[in-house]
């Protein structure tokens, strides 16, 4: 155990985490940022309105991108990279979420999560892409010491 | 360390003030970035208020070609209903095969069930761009209907006959207001079963599908 865990505690593993975090985050939000409206259909894909007003779809679909984008620069340029980590990592859970809460409505579509190009169809495969790289974010956020 | 920024040793109330900044500012900048785009090109930018597109979406037919077992087909719901917005077209357990719900609205369809229906040739498929666009490249079989001739000559649909297919109607891509449009006008004009691709055209080229040249042939 204490082999792992001094693995993962590894200041060059978690600085390679949050650069591999940040590119992704970086990757992610900037084809979203050049097609806001398509990112605001692939939101409403989603079906959040049971849980988040329809209204708000394009206030996300603005401020997710950005926040993506913002996250993953303090990421890879190492300024305040724990709580850019942090924001990674609750941002990928709520999206894990999102596609969990999809797939058992039997929702399918094209997520958007890179935005419209290299669109992938929400379902098992995007599940296991966002656990991973979800793990990315957790490795990412450990605590420095 | 000498650094005037925290490198990953914040903690506690120092660290969510940071989590905070980044939400804040990626936020701040993303409503600026709308705000900009929206006073140099208002149709481009985002509105304040989202509503929802008036097509809902047509679900993939599962891979392995078996009806979905557990939710009992209930039968495609009465035309205007829908209010129920985790199953919106009432389809329950349906979108197996080709079978799709007779509903009075245009359905949105995504590139997958497009390729499936042009593959079993068991649908009728409209091309909503101009001539020009058309001539230049187009899903084979596809009939080329712009959207703005019809507008303008309605017979043309009353006459159009999908010999009893559903209808698939595609342009170039974006918010394609000419399919979703030309959708409309066709279930205006008593066709059933009208499934609009929104990815159109391009998502077309992109997934490298078959396509076609030329104009129409005269007389078609």
């Amino acid at each position: 155990m204490g082999v792992i865990r001094g693995f993962f505690a590894h200041p060059t593993v978690r600085r390679g985490a949050q650069l591999i975090a940040g590119a992704i985050f970086l990757a992610a939000a900037l084809p979203k940022i050049a097609d806001l409206s398509a990112f605001a259909t692939s939101v409403h894909n989603f079906r959040l309105e049971p849980v988040i007003p329809i209204v708000a779809t394009n206030l996300l679909a603005m401020t997710i991108p950005w926040t993506e984008l913002v996250a993953g620069l303090a990421l890879v340029a190492g300024v305040r990279p724990r709580a850019g980590a942090l924001v990674y990592t609750i941002l990928l859970g709520a999206f894990t979420i999102g596609v969990i809460a999809a797939m058992a409505r039997g929702l399918s579509f094209e997520c958007g999560c890179f935005g419209k190009a290299s669109a992938g169809t929400v379902g098992a495969k995007k599940l296991m892409e966002n656990l991973a790289m979800l793990a990315v974010g957790v490795v990412a956020s450990v605590e420095r010491r | 360390m000498d650094r005037w920024w925290p490198d990953g040793t914040e903690t506690g109330s120092r660290l969510w003030q940071g989590v905070l900044l980044i939400v804040a500012t990626g936020s701040l900048l993303g409503i600026a970035q709308n705000a900009l785009v929206q006073r140099g090109a208002p149709k481009e930018a985002l509105a304040w208020r989202y509503t929802p597109p008036t097509l809902d979406v047509l679900p993939d037919a599962p891979a392995d070609g078996v009806a979905n077992g557990g939710t009992a087909p209930s039968s495609p719901s009465a035309p205007g209903t829908g209010g129920d917005m985790n199953d919106p077209l009432g389809l329950g357990g349906e979108g197996t095969g080709f079978d799709i719900p007779d509903v009075a609205r245009p359905l949105q369809i995504q590139i997958t069930r497009v390729k499936q229906f042009f593959d079993a040739k068991k649908a009728t498929i409209i091309d909503a761009r101009d001539p020009e666009e058309y001539a230049a490249g187009h899903i084979p079989g596809a009939i080329n209907l712009p959207h703005d001739q019809v507008a303008l000559d309605p017979d043309r649909l009353e006459k159009f006959d999908p010999q009893g297919k559903p209808i698939i109607v595609y342009c170039g891509g974006g918010t394609c207001e000419a399919s979703m449009n030309l959708g409309f006008a066709l279930v205006a004009a008593g066709k059933h079963k009208v499934l609009v691709f929104m990815g159109g055209w391009p998502e077309w080229v992109t997934k490298g599908y078959p396509v076609a040249k030329g104009p129409t042939p005269e007389g078609a």
